[in-house]
């Protein structure tokens, strides 16, 4: 055994999960319909979003942050960060929609179009502010993001080496709204609000709110 | 008596519960993640019905010959604890295990 384990904080929270009642079961919940296989479709999509919905609703933070916002050191932990949605069924799919057509889909649905308002208020960046978010609340820029997840806009992390995250949509075809789909995107992509809100509770540093 | 009926009672069927590796139950999963395997164990002497005291006789004297009847309840699952999932160390499946794990225990 290594003096300095390590560690992976990931891994760590999906064991601590699953000695909780309550995790345990709302995250069997989600897995069970996000990796069931029907009718020559990968999952059935609704099930599997309405589940995780019902995962972050249910679940105390403790436990559902744990395995969402878990802070990383090595690839094993990121992957298993980056798999904590089952992204195969909850994320990916067929095509990448452009993303103003996404937040129209968005809007015609009043649980994502209530979630995206939120997130687009509660995790605002600002450069000026200690924090880096005009609300300096992290707790609510953390649940207004997660509430996202299992809506249309269900956004996931893109790489393994940094906090950057996005839902499944690009920029491409967006004729003159080029600017507009960008700015968009980069508000999931490049937001130091998030990702400052993300990585003060993978270091447990967030002292006014945890 | 009192005492007697107490430790008794302390041997009766009861839910247990033993925190373990998933690789622990031998099932040929390969992932680091654990779970809390909860089991029935204890005696079920105090639960025993006419029926077993019937069963019990018939054997004594003769007029049943098997060696496949119990005639004593058991101390088993009477529910099953919700579905536990896991990550595999491949970092890309996940698996499911239902009714592995004992919820509610009785003698049956």
């Amino acid at each position: 055994e290594p003096v300095i384990s390590k560690g992976n904080n990931c891994l760590d929270a999906a064991k601590a999960c699953n000695l909780n009642d309550i995790c345990k079961k709302y995250r069997s919940a989600y897995i069970t319909p996000c990796t069931y296989s029907v009718s020559n479709e990968i999952c059935n999509k609704r099930k599997c979003h309405k589940a995780l919905r019902q995962f972050f609703d249910k679940v105390p933070p403790k436990h559902s942050y744990g395995m969402l916002f878990c802070s990383c050191r090595d690839i094993a932990c990121t992957e298993r960060r980056r798999q904590t949605i089952v992204p195969a069924c909850s994320y990916e799919d067929r095509e990448k929609p452009n993303c103003l057509n996404l937040q129209e889909t968005c809007k015609t649905n009043y649980i994502c179009r209530s979630r995206l308002a939120d997130f687009f208020t509660n995790c605002q960046p600002e450069s000026r502010s200690v924090s880096n978010c005009l609300k300096e609340n992290y707790a609510d820029c953390l649940l207004a993001y997660s509430g996202l997840i299992g809506t249309v806009m269900t956004p996931n992390y893109l790489n393994y080496n940094n906090l950057s995250v996005a839902p499944w949509c690009d920029c491409g075809s967006s004729g003159n709204d080029i600017e507009e789909c960008l700015k968009f995107l980069n508000f999931f992509q490049d937001n130091s609000c998030l990702k400052s809100a993300i990585q003060a509770f993978g270091n447990g540093t967030d002292v006014n709110v945890w | 008596k009192g005492r007697r009926a107490q430790r008794l009672k302390s041997r009766d069927c009861v839910l247990s519960e033993i925190h373990l590796n998933v690789t622990d139950l031998g099932l040929g999963y390969t992932t680091k993640e654990e779970l809390i395997f909860r089991y029935c164990s204890g005696s079920c002497e105090t639960a025993v019905t006419l029926y077993d005291q019937i069963l019990n006789n018939l054997t004594q004297n003769k007029k049943l010959v098997s060696d496949k009847i119990r005639p004593q309840p058991c101390c088993r699952p009477i529910a099953y604890d919700d579905d536990l999932s896991f990550l595999d160390d491949d970092l890309s499946t996940y698996h499911i295990l239902r009714k592995h794990s004992a919820k509610k225990c009785g003698c049956v």
